[in-house]
């Protein structure tokens, strides 16, 4: 099967080998998925991005987009590619429509209108065409950079950091959108520090820190693998409870932690809670914050200055 | 193609929208020196090798406003999209860096170009004003030649100068030390055989005085050097430096300031 990414071994380093940013990174883009590479800041996140698009060459290791090598055929890998850099761009001598026309025919499009104008629609920003980069607000520059990354239909985009610094419903609308050009077979390399963002759109994530993965795999299972469940038992009175996963009591309310293996009649079984003084039971299941926070503390690494 | 002639519309677009900088000063400043040196001192000087001073003037301000402006547009087209960014964009884009570099030395070609033809435009209103003649362009080949050799070479020396340059005072470091100096010794104002013998042979080492004498035979059949030996440096410079832009491009920086 022919993968829209496929980097192997990835490493990259700087100055005459003393710094090594990426260290031997291996992971694949399947099909129509959004891939969540995640870490701290300075994990090599945007390098590896970089050497995706050729700013940067990779040190060893290959990058390939869709069967090709990008060092061979960087005029076939970069049309198949969309970027969304992480830095907003500020072009100072034209408007929004002049940028996205100009950037449509770096792709080799003349006549991009419909598509140019179904971004802007599709962006909100139709109204602010006529606007300098300068005039537009924050989110809007966000808006402008996918709509960039986007006029040539890539099939692989990559998004480094698209919502740094996005207000909370633009952030939402940016996530359905994302999800919208996945349905449309889009295949989606996302990068963030959001884990909420990560969790909530990526079918599987990569875990980088200080250059290497530290964990790769499917967003759900991750989650259950790295995390507890917990069990917040209210009672209609007080009642002497004993169990190893007891975490706290305040209260009325009993707090456990529990082993996510573990089901709901096993640990009802196991702790013996009197049916008739149960008021309500609300389970909380881990998220990927708290997989990040134990595999990286795990892993014993910090993040670099 | 397509990301070459859009670069090139974009360049074009991006000099028009900035027509004071780039057009008016330059008018302006041709103007100024028209009517000092050619007009007010020139008559005070003798004719030379039979044409007048401020004639002999109009070629050195053409070739003198075509190898700035040819300059100034792509490096400061390429610093400016260092500093906003999106130089990064045409890295990640599929364009190849011949269609980069042939597309921002033609566009300084054409900002070139326009000044040069102000350029020409007010020396020759000035000449007929004053002589009662227009300046007729005696060889037209030879004048679209070194237009054009001037205009490439100058543009790529802008591009590979901002590619490799890492802040705004080192383009203009170049601007001051290496680029004035040469034209003002490349023969813009006199004759290199008014020199002591000693400086027209310092003067004969300055690529620049081929470039202006070229231009000065085109326009006035008159020149301090040979015509053919211009024509073969200006080849030479054209295959150097685009050789230089090419590495330029290769090894040099898209990223960001």
């Amino acid at each position: 099967m022919i993968l829209p990414l496929e980097i192997s071994n990835l490493r990259k380093a700087y100055k005459g080998g003393t710094v090594e940013a990426v260290k031997g990174v291996s992971f694949t883009v399947n099909p129509g998925e959004i891939f969540g590479l995640l870490g701290p800041n300075g994990a090599g996140k945007t390098t590896i991005i970089s050497t995706i698009t050729t700013l940067e060459k990779p040190t060893s290791g290959s990058v390939q987009v869709f069967g090709v090598d990008v060092q061979k055929d960087p005029l076939f890998t970069k049309r198949q590619i969309g970027v969304v850099h992480q830095e907003v761009i500020t072009s100072g001598f034209f408007d929004v429509e002049e940028i996205l026309t100009f950037h449509s025919g770096y792709y080799g499009l003349r006549n991009n209108k419909e598509r140019i104008h179904f971004l802007l629609e599709k962006l909100s920003l139709f109204e602010h065409r006529h606007k300098k980069v300068k005039q537009l607000s924050g989110g809007m520059k966000r808006r402008l950079m996918i709509a960039k990354a986007l006029v040539h239909n890539p099939k692989l985009l990559l998004l480094d950091e698209p919502t740094a610094g996005v207000d909370i419903r633009l952030r939402e609308d940016l996530w359905r959108f994302v999800e919208e050009l996945r349905n449309d077979g889009m295949s989606i390399l996302l990068t963030t520090h959001y884990l909420e963002e990560a969790q909530e759109l990526c079918d599987r994530v990569g875990i980088i820190n200080l250059g290497s993965l530290v964990e790769l795999g499917n967003t759900k299972a991750i989650i259950r693998q790295y995390t507890l469940k917990k069990i917040r038992v209210i009672l209609t009175e007080r009642h002497p409870l004993q169990s190893e996963y007891l975490h706290e009591v305040v209260g009325k309310e009993y707090l456990f932690i529990v082993p996510q293996n573990k089901t709901l009649g096993e640990f009802l079984n196991e702790v013996a809670i009197p049916t008739a003084l149960i008021q309500d039971i609300h389970i909380e299941e881990g998220n990927l914050e708290e997989a990040f926070l134990k595999l990286v503390s795990k892993k014993d690494v910090q993040v670099p200055l | 193609m397509t990301g070459f002639i859009t670069i090139f519309q974009r360049e074009i677009a991006r000099f028009l929208k900035v027509i004071v900088q780039t057009v008016i000063t330059p008018f302006i400043s041709s103007f100024l020196y028209l009517l000092i040196f050619g007009v007010s001192l020139g008559e005070q000087m003798q004719a030379h090798q039979g044409v007048s001073y401020l004639s002999f003037l109009i070629p050195g301000l053409m070739m003198m406003g075509l190898i700035n402006n040819a300059f100034q547009n792509s490096s400061s087209s390429v610093v400016s999209s260092k500093f906003s960014g999106d130089l990064e964009d045409l890295r990640v884009a599929p364009i190849t860096d011949q269609e980069i570099i042939w597309a921002m030395s033609l566009a300084s070609l054409v900002r070139g170009t326009i000044v040069a033809l102000i350029t020409y435009t007010v020396g020759a209103l000035f000449m007929y004003y004053q002589q009662g003649e227009w300046l007729m362009i005696a060889h037209p080949l030879t004048t679209l030649f070194f237009v054009v050799m001037a205009g490439l070479i100058f543009g790529m020396i802008g591009i590979s100068i901002a590619f490799w340059a890492t802040t705004f005072d080192q383009l203009s470091a170049f601007s001051a030390f290496i680029l004035l100096p040469l034209t003002y010794l490349g023969g813009v104002f006199l004759s290199i055989e008014h020199l002591h013998p000693f400086w027209q042979a310092v003067s004969k080492a300055n690529p620049l005085l081929y470039l202006i004498n070229g231009l000065r035979y085109g326009i006035l059949g008159v020149s301090d050097v040979n015509v053919w030996t211009a024509a073969i440096i200006s080849m030479i410079g054209f295959g150097v430096f685009f050789a230089v832009a090419k590495f330029s491009l290769k090894k040099g920086s898209f990223q960001r300031w």
